[in-house]
């Protein structure tokens, strides 16, 4: 590759800003987007797209840190929703839309070459009070962009009305899903996509200093080769290492510490994985009630019933996790992360083997090509008739919304 | 060569099934163990969409059985988890309609309906009927739920709150004036809610103070409606209101729009709770019966509470921690996590909190209250410890005897942390001490380092 097309691929945006000196406000990018050379960014930045589809591996945590060098993660001004294909919606949430999109316009051989792209509505995102976890999630994908078991946000834009995060597309689906079909995965199977959540977790706390706050199977994706994929951001946070105490996450995963409001931090993430492990091998989670008060009753209690078939390593791992006083949780005492790999339930995982994705998932889905969707439910189409981004709203909120 | 993980799992279940019946013919009990396995395991697998569609999508096909990248070569075909709990009495035993909730297969209709009203009934019985309702905690240990809804679960989340950082703008909580005897009756209505009974003297007191009155001037009137949101916590003061259900998951107009009745709350009852924790829909509408009168407590206010005094006593206990020299070295990210794990004890005048040649487990810090030093022999006192003095804290470095006896002479609260606790959390305290001693930093090489 030509040195000059590798300085554009590594750094998209400053090539930009070379071209367009002082435009930087997000809210007037759409308005000069005909100006040529604002086209002649994009089509770049397109072909980059390519590129990367093509060649994308995971990068070593050093890697991942360098923000300058990588080439995912960035903000785009030049992109814009016309420039991709909605093929199929993929999920939705309550202020956001995933679709399967496909790149417009582009050379023979990469017709197939697709992408995820979430769309979230800005009027939504203020309604909803999400302004600050929807940039918390920008944030902190841009930062962890490369982890070969995290999503990848390839870039972010904006528009008037919207915001979009443009990922790789897992077409394994959710994780959810196989576990629901198969009520639940045996011992090596959740072995494995245990390991690899470890492997996030370690990396989000210990090198990002970065809560996930939302663990649970419905998160997690399994790529073409098998491999997981943690999605949806939305309540991550860089909490470093004070304590924050907003309430997020899912009923039946949340942390004691979190219910009883007494601030929480990385922690939260280890009580949700022993309650994952949990779920994957027995098909539900262990604090369950119709009352989702009653829930929060047994999880404050913090009495977890194993069946008589668990593995002794099993329930000591679990029990390990799911530790009420966070100062003997395991994950959160000294050495972190290390403990829990070391945990003899681990005891088969070669870990550095794993982190670059040189052992086979237990689940590789049978796809037709890279865009084939079977492994995603149905959703409704969205609505037509959607509350308006208003001048009032734009002068109030824009500048919320600028690292897009 | 190692047996493979399933089996494994099977023996032990069956040992532990041995020991728990004692059986005297132990040939026949394990047959039947097996037998019992078999049916259950095989009953599973003709359930699965795998067996009985044999176009199913993309995941059956290919997944279980097999390719599997720990498992032996030889369990190829053992098709599903070998975990399984002797009664199955979850989801394989009822396939059908009753264990999915009629919207189970709807992605776009999340939780609420019907199957969340168990939630009111929940409250409701904090009102009289707590006997009825016996705590989870009493269950059968292996009944697991066997209704458990398998949609996909929404995430849920609360106002964003962020503590007052600064000291000159503390958060005050509104307060409302009641009498001695609507105290007590509020607080024996939130007695046995898990919510409330976390809660220190200062918080409990604050929470109390901060329910407002509301008076209900007649019958008729609505409360709350069932799939609004809710922002409320409300405790009868006097009274009696109706509780309905709508199976649609909302109230509705008309006639019918309340749904069937399916409860009552009186004088000590409550109802609402759930939205102190975040903005979920009401699981039920909530009407009164006659002319009433309700306590209110907002989910912002409350969670407010909770937050201001668990991030002041952090914050005092750093702060408290940042004096003691032995700690002094101590990053401030490791400050807060002792500090996160310090425990706050209570104890009354004239008791003695640590004991002169007693083996120091524990380190202290004085949080009000004052205590006295005492040495055998000696019936003067030799020091006086008061609010952010601390003691005991060579406990954390050795098992050497404490020199001197702690009294206290007043109502003393204290934050205590265990050397335990101290090292599960940082290491061993040496190396923390080690750390800045300028002799070592100088030359780079610390003699010592070789042991950890």
């Amino acid at each position: 590759m030509a040195s000059a097309a590798m300085h554009k691929l590594l750094h998209p945006h400053r090539s930009r800003e070379e071209n367009h000196p002082g435009q930087q406000n997000p809210a007037s990018s759409h308005e000069r987007q005909d100006s040529a050379g604002m086209e002649r960014v994009r089509e770049e930045e397109k072909h980059n797209l390519m590129q990367w589809e093509e060649q994308k591996h995971p990068l070593a945590p050093g890697q991942i840190q360098n923000q300058e060098q990588k080439h995912v993660g960035y903000s785009s001004e030049a992109l814009r929703q016309e420039d991709f294909e909605l093929i199929k919606t993929l999920g939705t949430g309550t202020f956001a839309r995933v679709w399967l999109v496909r790149v417009k316009n582009v050379n023979n051989g990469d017709e197939n070459k697709v992408f995820a792209l979430k769309i979230l509505r800005k009027t939504d995102v203020i309604r909803l009070k999400q302004v600050e976890h929807v940039r918390n999630e920008r944030n902190v994908l841009a930062s962890v962009a490369g982890h070969p078991f995290i999503t990848t946000m390839v870039a972010s834009f904006q528009d008037y009305d919207s915001l979009y995060m443009l990922l790789d597309y897992c077409p394994g689906g959710e994780v959810f899903s196989y576990l629901r079909r198969a009520r639940r995965f045996n011992e090596p199977t959740s072995q494995f996509y245990a390991a690899e959540i470890v492997l996030i977790l370690e990396f989000l706390h210990e090198q990002q200093g970065v809560a996930y706050r939302d663990l649970k199977p419905e998160n997690i994706l399994i790529d073409a080769e098998g491999h997981l994929k943690l999605v949806d951001f939305g309540f991550a946070k860089k909490v470093e290492n004070r304590e924050t105490y907003t309430l997020c996450g899912t009923p039946e995963y949340l942390a004691p510490e979190v219910i009883r409001n007494t601030g929480h931090g990385t922690a939260v993430d280890w009580w949700a994985f022993g309650i994952l492990v949990y779920e994957f091998l027995v098909g539900q989670p262990p604090f369950w009630d119709q009352n989702p008060m009653k829930i929060y009753e047994q999880i404050v209690e913090g009495k977890v019933r194993f069946p008589s078939a668990m593995s002794e390593d099993a329930r000591s791992l679990i029990s390990g996790l799911c530790t009420v006083d966070t100062s003997k949780r395991l994950g959160n005492i000294q050495g972190g992360a290390g403990t829990v790999k070391a945990h003899p339930w681990f005891r088969q995982i070669d870990w550095e083997a794993l982190y670059y994705r040189k052992v086979g998932g237990p689940i590789v889905p049978h796809l037709r090509g890279p865009a084939d969707t079977r492994n995603f439910d149905e959703y409704e189409p969205e609505p037509a008739n959607r509350e308006k981004y208003t001048k009032e709203m734009s002068d109030k909120w824009d500048e919320h919304f600028r690292d897009f | 060569m190692s047996l493979p993980p399933d089996y494994s799992n099977e023996i032990s279940a069956l040992s532990r099934e041995v020991l728990k019946h004692q059986p005297h013919d132990v040939l026949q009990f394990c047959a039947n163990f097996f037998l019992r396995r078999l049916e259950s395991q095989r009953a599973e697998f003709l359930l699965s969409p795998q067996h009985s569609s044999p176009q199913g999508r993309g995941m059956a096909e290919n997944s279980f059985p097999g390719n599997n990248p720990f498992g032996s070569p030889n369990n190829n075909t053992q098709t599903f988890a070998s975990i399984d709990e002797e009664e199955e009495n979850d989801l394989v035993a009822s396939p059908t309609a009753s264990s999915f909730p009629p919207n189970a297969m709807d992605p776009q209709s999340h939780a609420p309906a019907e199957d969340s009203f168990g939630n009111f009934a929940g409250f409701a019985a904090s009102a009289k009927a707590q006997q009825s309702h016996p705590p989870s905690s009493s269950r059968d240990p292996q009944s697991f739920p066997n209704n458990y809804n398998l949609n996909r679960r929404t995430s849920v989340s609360a106002e964003s709150l962020n503590p007052t950082s600064s000291s000159s703008d503390t958060f005050t909580p509104p307060y409302h004036q009641k009498t001695e005897e609507q105290q007590q009756r509020l607080r024996a209505a939130v007695a046995g809610n898990f919510l409330f009974s976390h809660l220190d003297d200062e918080q409990s007191a604050q929470v109390l103070g901060a329910l407002q009155e509301k008076p209900i001037p007649t019958k008729g009137i609505k409360v709350i409606s069932q799939g609004d949101v809710g922002d409320f916590f409300y405790v009868v003061e006097k009274g009696m209101f109706e509780v309905y259900v709508n199976k649609s998951g909302k109230l509705e107009t008309g006639l019918d729009g309340l749904g069937a009745k399916v409860g009552a709350v009186g004088p000590g009852g409550s109802f609402g709770e759930l939205a102190l924790m975040y903005n979920a829909p009401r699981a039920a509408t909530v009407m009164s019966a006659e002319q009433s009168t309700l306590w209110a407590l907002d989910r912002v206010t409350f969670r407010r509470i909770l937050m201001d005094s668990a991030f002041q006593r952090r914050r005092m206990y750093e702060g408290f921690l940042e004096e003691v020299p032995l700690l002094s070295s101590l990053k401030s990210y490791e400050r807060s996590k002792i500090a996160d794990a310090l425990e706050t004890k209570k104890y009354p005048a004239g008791t003695t909190i640590i004991q002169e040649g007693d083996v120091g487990e524990s380190f202290y810090i004085l949080e009000s209250g004052e205590a006295e030093v005492y040495k055998r022999g000696n019936d003067k006192s030799l020091k006086r410890y008061k609010k952010g003095d601390y003691f005991g804290e060579l406990a954390l470095l050795n098992d050497a005897p404490r020199a001197a006896s702690v009294v206290s002479t007043t109502e003393v609260k204290v934050a205590q942390l265990g050397k335990n606790g101290f090292q599960r959390l940082l290491g061993p305290v040496e190396g923390i001490m080690r750390r800045n001693d300028p002799s070592k930093e100088t030359d780079g090489v610390d003699p010592l380092a070789k042991s950890n």
